[in-house]
């Protein structure tokens, strides 16, 4: 009984932390790039950075998108940090 | 040379080679998603998993030297060897061990089929501890708890998370032209892949460095349980990373375009289940296998996107060889510590040495009918590993470019 209240306590854990960042992150990623994608102007004339359709993100598409792509970006350094120090920060 | 010390030298080499066939037999658990979606070339992405494999490799702070107690009684609890093993008896199973370890690992990679290496490398040890020390010699109740548990469970997490994370992507993204949306997902791809391969060299190298210190402790050139000497941290660090460098694209070729027909969104929500299940896992009490969450992520992204196709075929054929790793490696490394012993001494050692060596030069001469190389790793799947001569012609001429199918 000891084995299976271990194993089913570390699972659900295992399950939400990866349902929250493992399936969260893309999820947010995502955004940031619907974010990129909502309000797309034409390009105005000159401007060569312009997709195959001439038109370009909005500066309000670029902030939302910076947000999402700067929590994603977050929570990779602190991942770095769990690989690297995790035993000290977990036990 | 003394016998003693000829064996550590051995040990330490079966060691280091074990090391390298644990990194290019798991460069594809990082690295096949975003080689199959072209996010990288293939050069380039087992050249960046090698550095991020080197660079964890020589972050880890961590004294595994106590991982192989969760499953045979060799050691007491602090990693020092058992007194009456002390000296060449633990050198032995701990050779047999990593030879049952290696000889699996070079088996799967021939069938491009992705298997544990930590499991292969118990089961070794767990083989040659029941030849030594009998049945008793074997924890049993560490074998359910810390590998046959974990290895049930941990495909079925990370296809579960991987799943709904490529189902929500692929909702949130619907109306997104393909090509920016494929361009944004490489870029997610590559950094939660390099996060698996960081992660990586962390885990893995750190058991081999675990495994060296052990012996160097039985010889008598090294007393300290809490520190592991800079050399052999250094040794295991380039050997995982020069076997990643090498890539074993049968693996990267059977988890990139044999299971799943995978494109950059999958990807990225596969590499991102796999990182995070892989870091929380280890610190949530349920250490989960590299291999097992890699494959069951990618899985789980075929699942969760609508009409992708998904061979449980070829999924079938790894469970097959995961329910297998454990058996097989400890019934070489059992056989390996009979002969060693039975012959005795530094020459056991030299002979089981000399079976290894001609066992993977024959692997690797088989592997050369069917060779997979960066050229050829993303052709088309026809049924199996195999790549025809008509295919590998076609992709020197025309490289078809990755995520040309519409969702």
């Amino acid at each position: 009984m000891d084995i299976v209240m271990k194993t089913v306590n570390a699972l659900w854990q295992v399950i939400a932390v990866g349902l929250l960042l493992g399936a969260g992150l893309p999820a947010l990623f995502s955004l940031g790039m619907r974010s990129l994608e909502r309000g797309r102007v034409p390009a105005p004339a000159g401007v060569t950075t312009a997709s195959a359709d001439g038109t370009v993100a909005s500066t309000s598409g670029k902030i939302g998108a910076g947000i999402c792509f700067a929590v994603t970006i977050l929570a990779v350094l602190f991942g770095i940090v769990v690989i690297i120090f995790g035993k000290q920060l977990f036990h | 040379m003394t016998e003693a010390l000829f064996i550590l030298v051995v040990v330490i080499v079966t060691a280091l080679a074990f090391d390298f066939t644990n990194g290019f037999h798991d460069t594809g658990n990082a690295m096949a998603t975003s080689i199959a979606t072209g996010a990288l070339k293939p050069k380039a992405a087992v050249a960046l998993s090698a550095i991020l494999n080197l660079v964890g490799a020589f972050l880890s702070i961590e004294v595994a030297l106590t991982v192989s107690n969760k499953v045979v009684s060799i050691q007491d609890s602090s990693g020092v060897p058992i007194e009456a093993l002390m000296g060449t008896p633990i050198l032995t199973i701990v050779f047999a061990g990593l030879v049952g370890g290696i000889l699996w690992n070079l088996t799967t990679w021939l069938l491009g089929l992705p298997s544990s290496s930590s499991h292969a490398l118990f089961g070794g040890l767990i083989g040659s501890a029941i030849a030594s020390l009998g049945l008793s010699g074997v924890k049993w109740d560490g074998v359910i708890t810390s590998i046959l548990i974990p290895a049930f469970f941990a495909p079925l997490v990370a296809g579960l998370v991987a799943g709904i994370g490529t189902w929500t992507v692929y909702r949130l993204v619907a109306k997104i032209p393909e090509s920016r949306r494929d361009a944004g997902f490489r870029w997610g791809q590559i950094g939660s892949a390099s996060l698996v391969s960081l992660a990586h060299g962390t885990n893995d190298a750190q058991k081999t460095m675990g495994v060296i210190t052990l012996a160097l402790i039985a010889y008598g050139s090294w007393t300290d349980t809490h520190a592991i000497p800079f050399w052999v941290k250094a040794a295991c660090a380039f050997a995982i990373a020069a076997g990643t460098y090498i890539g074993g694209w049968r693996v990267i070729r059977t988890l990139g375009k044999g299971l799943v027909e995978i494109h950059s969104p999958q990807g990225m929500a596969a590499e991102t289940a796999s990182a995070a299940i892989i870091l929380s896992s280890s610190h949530l009490g349920m250490a989960l296998s590299t291999t097992h969450v890699a494959t069951g992520s990618i899985l789980g992204s075929g699942v969760g996107k609508r009409g992708a196709e998904v061979r449980w075929g070829v999924a079938g054929r790894m469970v097959v060889a995961w329910v297998t790793t454990l058996p097989a490696a400890a019934i070489v490394g059992a056989l390996c510590w009979y002969l060693a012993s039975v012959i005795g001494g530094a020459v056991g050692i030299g002979v089981v040495f000399a079976i290894l060596v001609a066992a993977a030069a024959w692997m690797f001469s088989r592997s050369r009918r069917t060779a997979i190389n960066p050229n050829n790793v993303n052709a088309e799947w026809e049924g199996g590993l195999a790549v025809t001569e008509q295919q590998d012609a076609a992709q020197e001429t025309a490289k078809v470019p990755a995520g040309a199918e519409r969702n």
